[in-house]
């Protein structure tokens, strides 16, 4: 295959994860690096680091309007950057040290989990009840916060609460997205919304903020460890962000829940074949 | 802080697509794919090539995107010294530090 057909294959393969991503509110990462290496047989260590290039602009771009709409605690996420950047970097380090085939399958089990994840909210809901107050740690460093809900019309505030729990979650967040070439939302919004009790809007929105700071971490490792080919991962930053655009725009036109369920048996197929292709099966 | 983040978030992101852009472009007119991993050699990054070979654009553009979550995060420090918030100014510098120092391992 000549190169350049190689590179638009990608670019459409980051299209389409980066529109689903968004519309699903999952990072295209967990799409996105299953599709390379399935469709275009891309080695898992050069999938991921195109993926997380990817992911450290999709991120950017969209907490430009996350941190415009007052939804991002930058405190809190600062502060929970301090375990994430530590664990992406430890992650990323032992991407370079781990092979192929065990990277497939622990890939495999953490995209299992992430839908087992997204299957348990679609029945049980988001946590509705808002955390109040802060616990000890966050009273002390204040990073309880509140936002203008837009669509409630009200303003809303929030404490966080069991803050070493997320804290140290958030580290396990870190060695993921460095380890996968993922962001780690996928571990981290639950973390900061079903552990903290911080309302879905503003889980998302810090997330997003911290993913790209975790995922800049990521990055320089993997192109240090010769993880990053330009020609792949080019064009598929390109493709990541244009769909993750397309994507946010369709937002408001398609409906959610079917869409998501579709999204839930696709990747459960795509974990499963990572899993099997690991072991060899 | 919002708005200065907000800045340099969509300066960072523009800039690196306008390079990976401009290194895609070249790509495909120049047919040049040598040296896919680049180096992170800090002399190779800067150095100024004259034939502008394509995987260097594109490493640029990729240091571009990575270095714009770097300036946010310098941003925030500065913003919390101003508040006199000695805790954040502390707890940003350290994810700074390691940040850099993933840096440094990257580089060389």
């Amino acid at each position: 295959m000549f190169p350049q057909l190689y590179m638009v294959y990608a670019f459409i393969i980051a299209l389409g994860s980066g529109v689903f991503g968004a519309l699903l509110g999952l990072g295209g990462g967990v799409l996105l690096v299953p599709l390379l290496v399935f469709l275009l047989g891309v080695p898992i260590h050069l999938a991921s680091g195109a993926s997380i290039i990817a992911v450290v602009a999709t991120s950017s771009a969209a907490t430009v309007t996350y941190v415009k709409e007052g939804l991002t605690n930058i405190r809190l996420g600062m502060f929970l950057e301090l375990a994430t950047t530590i664990g992406a970097v430890s992650g990323a380090f032992l991407a370079s040290l781990t092979s192929e085939w065990v990277l497939r399958v622990v890939f495999g089990i953490s995209l299992l989990y992430a839908t087992a994840t997204m299957f348990l909210q679609q029945r049980r809901g988001e946590r509705s009840r808002i955390r109040r107050r802060n616990d000890q740690l966050s009273e002390m460093l204040q990073l309880g916060g509140g936002y203008f809900d837009a669509a409630l019309g009200v303003d809303v505030t929030y404490g966080v609460g069991r803050t070493p729990l997320t804290f140290a979650v958030s580290y396990l967040a870190g060695i993921v997205s460095g380890l996968l070439g993922i962001g780690g939302g996928g571990v981290k919004v639950p973390a900061m919304n079903l552990l903290s009790g911080v309302p879905m809007k503003a889980a998302v929105a810090t997330s997003n903020f911290m993913v790209g700071v975790t995922a800049a971490a990521s990055a320089l490792v993997y192109m240090r460890n010769q993880c990053v080919n330009a020609f792949i991962a080019a064009p598929v930053v390109l493709g990541a962000l244009i769909g993750a655009y397309a994507g946010a725009r369709l937002t408001n036109r398609v409906r959610g829940a079917a869409l998501k369920n579709l999204f839930i048996v696709v990747l459960t197929i795509l974990a499963v074949r990572m899993i099997l292709s690991g072991l060899g099966v | 802080m919002g708005a200065a983040l907000s800045k340099i978030l969509r300066g960072g992101v523009l800039l690196s697509a306008a390079l990976v852009l401009l290194g895609l472009v070249l790509t495909a007119v120049t047919a040049d794919t040598s040296s896919p991993y680049g180096s992170t050699e800090l002399s190779w990054i800067l150095g100024c090539d004259p034939f502008l070979a394509p995987s260097h654009v594109l490493f640029l553009g990729f240091f571009a995107l990575v270095a714009t979550p770097v300036v946010c995060v310098s941003a925030s420090i500065i913003v919390f010294l101003r508040e006199r918030d000695i805790r954040f100014t502390l707890i940003a510098s350290l994810v700074l530090v390691i940040l850099l120092v993933s840096f440094y391992l990257g580089i060389g």
